[in-house]
């Protein structure tokens, strides 16, 4: 499918836009059930899942670590003053956890998460693409789609709710520094209101969730890749593309995801 | 037909409204080397394209060992294109590998039964065979173009295809180098028994490789037979074609 691009001197048009929306939704799709298909057909290439997971794992442990104790940090010194206003900052350890846990922890982790990886998959499979590597493969008898595709996939479905744990523990850690810091406030007291706070079957959907975010970023990043053409500027386009797209998928799919989970669970 | 490798037969390939290829038939013997000339976007690619199946043709029927590779399923088409070696222009190495990786990725996909010391030897003698064996080691990003296309061509030989198919394999290299890779191409193809259809149109290439050679012209197939009467033909086209790849030269 041929989308009509942007170039330097041409202005896309309307309908230009309208096709571009239509034929990504189309491919897509197509791409999706391709992936259903494929994935569960044989070899699983499970050395090569192991690989991209580790990989993926390590080039966001950083940035991750970094967002969550900011999220954290600011988060409490944010609301410290509106719940000392209402006499209520013994409150703030369960207020903060439980935003970090349910919404925060897992958007804010997977936004990160697609802007790191979302565009590297794209620019990556993109390369492979233009260079003709992924043609190269297919000569050679090899599935491109189940090597290069599938295991991408699933690695990052498999990473993301891990690094949403971690995110959420950092985040916590962050709370507890800005805590000292404006509020007096003993460790353990902090840590049995955090305790209190949070069930278990607060972690269930807001990680269970972060499934659905990591089968985006990596559905629309190996799309976006897979399909790329036209050199270098493809390639270009399939990483910024892919941010766009997996960014704005997350945030529709985290609405659904939200009431979806509210009408299962009304208690929560 | 029993000797016949290769058959395409009324080959047609569009693009929208531009006719690339139309009712194009060529036929390849066993052991051969085809050397198939044209002029930039005259289809030769696309040809090569369509024989592997990479590319659906519009009409038309291509043979491989007597299968109609257009009528097989993808699992069909795999089991032979397993007998297909492809080098593709800019040698399309796996740039996340090393060298040493490259090659040993289609021997551990289809030849699961080697040991790995089995195929730590298959490729140090594949990579002897293209004078290489010092960049085992190295990766894509570290090779200059010609030893980029020596390594692609240690990959497409290394499962001991009995057909090879040659996309540009001495474009943008110099004529020396050019020379070193046409050689080592023919030597292979003595050595291996291969088959081949090369795509080039670089006159010191084909003159060292071709054992026959066609020349694709406004779609169709405009010249076919040796590759000396190609060179010395009086059409005024040809004439004027292989002027200017001498004087390239």
């Amino acid at each position: 499918m041929n989308l009509p691009r942007h170039r330097y001197g041409r202005r896309l048009t309307y309908g230009d836009y309208l096709y571009n929306f239509f034929a990504t939704l189309t491919g897509l799709t197509i791409f999706n059930l391709e992936f259903l298909k494929q994935g569960f057909l044989p070899p699983y290439e499970i050395g090569e899942i192991k690989k991209h997971m580790t990989e993926l794992g390590v080039k966001t442990m950083g940035i991750v670590s970094i967002t969550g104790l900011i999220i954290g940090l600011v988060l409490t010194m944010q609301s410290q003053p509106v719940m000392q206003r209402f006499g209520a900052t013994d409150f703030l350890p369960a207020m903060v956890s439980l935003s970090v846990v349910r919404e925060l922890g897992p958007v804010i982790t997977a936004l990160i998460f697609a802007g790191r990886v979302s565009s590297g998959i794209g620019a990556e499979l993109g390369s492979m693409r233009v260079t003709e590597q992924i043609d190269a493969m297919e000569v050679s008898a090899i599935n491109p789609f189940k090597y290069l595709v599938v295991t991408r996939v699933i690695a990052t479905m498999m990473i993301l709710p891990i690094l949403t744990v971690y995110v959420i523990f950092i985040a916590i850690t962050g709370a507890y520094i800005a805590i000292i810091i404006v509020e007096p406030m003993s460790f353990q007291y902090f840590q049995q209101s955090v305790v209190q706070a949070i069930e278990f079957g607060d972690f269930i959907p807001s990680v269970a969730k972060t499934f659905v975010f990591g089968y985006i970023v990596g559905i629309v990043g190996s799309y976006k890749g897979y399909s790329a053409e036209g050199g270098t500027e493809g390639v270009g386009q399939a990483s910024t593309t892919s941010v766009v797209l997996s960014s704005l998928l997350i945030l529709i799919f985290d609405s659904v995801l939200v009431k979806i989970t509210l009408m299962l669970w009304p208690t929560l | 037909m029993a000797d016949t490798l290769v058959k395409v037969e009324n080959l047609s390939k569009n693009f929208d409204k531009l006719v690339v290829l139309h009712d194009v038939s060529v036929e390849v013997t066993r052991g051969e080397n085809l050397v198939v000339f044209g002029k930039s976007g005259s289809g030769k690619s696309v040809l090569l394209k369509c024989i592997i199946g990479l590319m659906k043709p519009d009409s038309g029927t291509i043979y491989i060992n007597s299968k109609n590779v257009l009528s097989l399923s993808l699992k069909e088409l795999n089991e032979v294109r397993k007998n297909i070696g492809f080098l593709f222009q800019g040698a399309a190495l796996y740039d996340s590998m090393t060298v040493r990786e490259n090659l040993e990725f289609p021997l551990k996909r289809h030849f699961t039964e080697m040991t790995p010391s089995q195929i730590e030897e298959k490729v140090k003698y594949t990579l002897d065979l293209v004078s290489l064996e010092e960049a085992i080691d190295k990766m894509p990003s570290e090779l200059s173009g010609g030893m980029k296309k020596r390594i692609g061509l240690a990959r497409s030989i290394i499962t001991d295809p009995a057909l090879m198919l040659y996309d540009e394999p001495t474009t943008g290299l110099d004529p020396i180098t050019t020379k070193e890779i046409s050689e080592l191409i023919l030597n292979l193809q003595k050595k291996l028994n291969m088959t081949s259809i090369v795509v080039t149109h670089d006159l010191i290439c084909a003159e060292i490789i071709a054992d026959r050679a066609i020349f694709l012209r406004d779609a169709v197939v405009a010249f076919e037979g040796d590759i000396k009467e190609l060179t010395k033909s009086d059409d005024p086209f040809l004439k004027n074609f292989f002027s200017h790849e001498i004087i390239k030269v």
